[in-house]
């Protein structure tokens, strides 16, 4: 017996708004959707579950109509799907009265149904979101049927406002393993028995590191379970460290060799760190051409002494206003402010 | 503080060279170039230790400036002092590798910590700033007139504002704002950015909101249309009706279909008949008969192939009437499906609309720098307003005293506006810096200074350090700055090129100590 587990698949989700690469973001969430059921096509799995989110917002009938022919295309395998929070069926929900493709099995209540597979003794738990918050608590105390066979539930949710829930008392209660599904980033919470497959392609740029699916198989009577990465871009942070030697180019060139080295194709964060030289004004915004940077974040600091300085400007305006700042505890913006009037202060001083 | 003896063995190009000083007034005499600002940066080193420059402070880098060229591994020397009653002997050395200094508090055997603070402590908390500005006087290094008063009125505005007469605090605040402009267009480019793509969300909905309009108004139309023809889905009065007159012409045909049956039994009968009826009356009946059911027959012939038209033509109007109503429905049907699912589409962008703009008051990157900058400007301000409040008055104030005295009475006042011009006032009348000859631009420059090194030394006496200021005064001006210093009971340190200040001295009988490089 083997599944595949996938989750929060945002079709239909434009990312990074505004970014050149937008567009084509929003058709690569599709692709490789697509992908997954060629590969399952390929080399045909017995289940495949999908824990909620398959849409980004509310489904089209064409894309359900999309979706439902890709699943035809796989009758060996049962299907099992559930609306998320963010497809949550709503009164006029299309899902409401959608004909599925005979090997799709769609959970159509906002209560916990089981439907034994038609082939194999495997009996899946699931509930489809009818809001688009939930805060009871509605894995909660859930049982699996009497019943020989694996047990698999299929779960949206585990925050505050979208189903609270206690993993392990779901692994407790005797469910051979929980196909989690609402946090974007992969994560196993139990092994073998519990995890978030992820968003199988990353959403925003908050949605950092490897995306895919969990692929599950029975070996030697026991269930395992391993990601594999699939999504077809990652988003990832580049810290810069600068000193004093650093200038725009060099900043630039570093810049240019690392998102080389770490794919020319996957939307990075740029974070400055380090000390620069004081004089150094950089542009941070201009880093911006060497790739897909959705954000530079400058933390650098220009190389000063602060302590050394303050004692050396003691009874000055300088000293004073590392003084004013020194006594703080600094916030950001603070730290920023104190860094900027200094650099000021001292770089335009005759 | 107070200097008493200068042993420097390795400085610059001095070498093995000891001075001891009176804690009065002394003249370091030597030609140009024999080394007098290097005694000066000695002390001052002594004091600060060379701290590596960094940034645009850099360019006057000291330790390589003053690096012996004979022995870089000997830099440096010994000063004695006195301070708080107490004296000290302070040795470093500042080469690189092996930095060392070393306190000795003499009265006590007792070695103090110099990177702890211990020395601070002594020279009262007068920083390496505060020393710059106020302990060491160099000449005014314009030439021309109006930059003489313009660098005498950035000397003025500086201290009041800073207490720091090398900082440019307009140069600051433009460098800062600079930035913030920066960081300002690239949020309006970024603002735009989001408005465009909000935009293009707007415009969508427009267009989506109008196609449903559109569709509406298609649909009220064939719900109109259905209800004019009476083809409503499951009104089927229509049809009943169509039923029926089928049904009618369906009855008369059978009625006209058994009239000629009648007819042809009754004819082929009285046919038949005929010849057993041999009365003329009779016979003559029967072919009436006979002729009236020809006849019959006929009449019902023509009839019935009309009612089969007739029936013909109503069974096509019931196809043609049920298959309208079928296209109307599949019409509405579709429209209603369609404006489901651009409905379903609508309601997706405007979350999409409403997402982005929660985004769009989410803070950037951008706002912090902004704000960080402003806050950056407003402290600057408001420090400085501290220290213009604190200092700026009484700065004016002592200045114009010293001024009042060095001059005789002949200056009685310095003033500074809120553009920060500077007017020296007689006792008759006001003249603007820039108007004033430069041996009096000097003098005031000499007033601002000393004043400067009362205030800011505050309880702490530093001995005061001229630097080949007195070359522009002529010998009236000079005797009068002369004996002002004696009195002021301070160690000075006049350093200078010209024999000048030690014939007034002599001559006016001021005791000095005579230092030659």
């Amino acid at each position: 017996m083997r599944f595949i587990h996938l989750a929060d698949v945002h079709l239909g989700a434009v990312p990074d708004r505004g970014c050149p690469w937008s567009d084509k973001r929003g058709e690569e969430i599709w692709e490789t959707f697509r992908r997954v059921i060629a590969g399952i096509r390929e080399n045909p799995v017995d289940l495949l579950f999908i824990a909620g989110d398959l849409f980004h917002r509310q489904p089209l009938m064409r894309e359900l109509k999309e979706v439902n022919y890709l699943f035809s295309t796989i009758p060996e395998t049962r299907v099992y799907l559930m609306a998320g929070n963010h497809d949550y069926m709503k009164q006029e929900s299309f899902y409401r009265n959608f004909t599925w493709a005979e090997n799709v099995v769609f959970f159509p209540d906002e209560k916990l149904t089981c439907v034994k597979d038609r082939k194999l003794d495997v009996y899946i738990y699931g509930l489809s979101y009818e809001h688009q918050e939930i805060t009871a608590p509605l894995y909660d105390n859930v049982r699996p049927v009497e019943g020989e066979g694996l047990h698999i539930l299929l779960a949206h949710g585990g925050d505050e406002k979208h189903i609270p829930m206690n993993v392990n008392a779901l692994a407790a209660a005797g469910f051979d393993y929980v196909a989690l599904g609402h946090i974007h980033k992969p994560q196993v919470l139990l092994r073998d028995m519990a995890a978030y497959a992820g968003a199988l392609e990353p959403i925003d740029c908050n949605d950092l590191g490897k995306h895919g699916y969990i692929e599950g198989r029975i070996e030697n009577g026991r269930l395992r379970t391993a990601f594999v990465p699939f999504a077809s871009r990652s988003y990832g942070q580049i810290l810069l460290e600068v000193n004093e030697e650093t200038t725009q180019i060099s900043l630039e060139e570093d810049l240019k060799e690392e998102i080389y080295k770490r794919g020319g194709l996957n939307i990075y964060r740029v974070i400055l760190q380090g000390f620069r030289a004081p004089e150094l004004l950089l542009i941070p915004e201009k880093l911006k051409a060497y790739g897909n940077v959705i954000e530079v974040q400058d933390e650098s600091r220009p190389a000063y002494d602060l302590e050394a300085l303050r004692k050396q400007y003691s009874g000055t305006l300088i000293g004073d206003y590392i003084s004013f700042f020194m006594e703080k505890d600094r916030n950001i913006v603070e730290e920023k402010a104190l860094y900027y009037g200094l650099q000021a202060l001292l770089e335009t001083s005759r | 503080m107070i200097l008493k003896r200068l042993t420097i063995r390795n400085f610059g190009r001095i070498h093995e060279k000891t001075f001891d000083l009176s804690p009065g007034i002394n003249v370091l005499y030597g030609e140009n170039e024999s080394g007098k600002t290097t005694t000066h940066t000695f002390v001052r080193s002594m004091l600060y230790g060379i701290t590596r420059q960094r940034g645009r402070a850099a360019r006057n880098d000291i330790y390589s400036k003053y690096e012996p060229w004979d022995n870089p591994a000997d830099y440096g020397g010994t000063i004695w002092f006195e301070s708080q009653g107490k004296s000290y002997r302070l040795t470093r050395n500042f080469y690189r590798e092996n930095q060392a200094a070393e306190l000795l508090c003499e009265e006590d055997g007792e070695f103090l910590d110099v990177e702890n603070g211990a020395l601070e402590n002594i020279l009262g908390n007068v920083s390496e700033a505060v020393y710059d500005n106020t302990v060491s006087v160099a000449q005014l290094k314009s030439v021309t007139g109006p930059d003489l008063a313009r660098e005498l009125q950035n000397y003025m505005a500086s201290y009041q504002g800073t207490a720091d007469s090398s900082l440019d605090l307009g140069r600051a605040m433009q460098m800062l704002k600079m930035s913030r402009k920066g960081h300002q267009v690239q949020q309006e480019k970024h603002r735009k950015e989001m408005e465009k793509e909000q935009e293009k969300l707007a415009a969508k909905m427009e267009y989506l909101s109008q196609e449903l309009d559109e569709l509406g108004s298609r649909h009220t139309k064939v719900l109109e249309k259905e209800e004019m023809l009476q083809m409503k889905s499951g009104d089927d009065s229509a049809e009943r009706m169509i039923d029926e007159k089928i049904r009618s012409v369906q009855n008369r045909k059978m009625g006209i279909t058994i009239a000629a049956v009648i007819a042809i039994v009754l004819g082929t009968a009285a046919f038949w008949g005929r010849g057993s009826f041999p009365d003329g009356m009779s016979r003559l009946g029967l072919d009436i008969c006979i002729i009236l059911s020809a006849g019959m027959v006929v009449y019902t012939f023509f009839a019935r192939r009309k009612l089969a038209r007739e029936l013909g033509r109503q069974k096509k109007l019931k196809t043609r009437w049920l298959a309208q109503q079928e296209k109307l429905k599949w019409n509405r049907e579709t429209l209603k499906e369609t404006a489901e699912e651009k409905k379903t589409d609508f309601f997706n962008l405007q979350n999409e609309y409403r997402d982005y703009e929660t985004e769009m008051y989410l803070p950037t990157a951008q706002d912090t720098e902004i704000q960080a900058l402003n806050m950056a400007m407003e402290t600057i301000q408001m420090l400085s307003g501290n220290i213009h409040r604190q200092v700026g008055r009484r700065l004016r104030q002592r200045t114009s005293r010293i001024l009042r005295e060095i001059t005789h009475g002949r200056y009685q006042e310095v003033m500074m506006d809120q553009e920060l011009h500077i007017t020296v006032n007689t006792p008759d009348r006001s003249i603007p810096a820039e108007r004033l000859s430069r041996g009096t631009t000097e003098q005031v420059y000499f007033a601002l200074r000393m004043a400067a090194g009362d205030l800011l030394c505050g309880n702490t006496p530093f001995p005061v350090i001229l630097d080949d200021i007195f070359g522009m005064y002529d010998e009236a001006r000079l005797t009068s700055a002369l004996h002002w210093l004696a009195d002021q009971n301070k160690q000075v340190i006049i350093s200078t090129c010209s024999k000048r200040e030690m014939e007034i001295l002599d001559k006016e009988g001021i005791p000095y100590q005579r230092l030659v490089l």
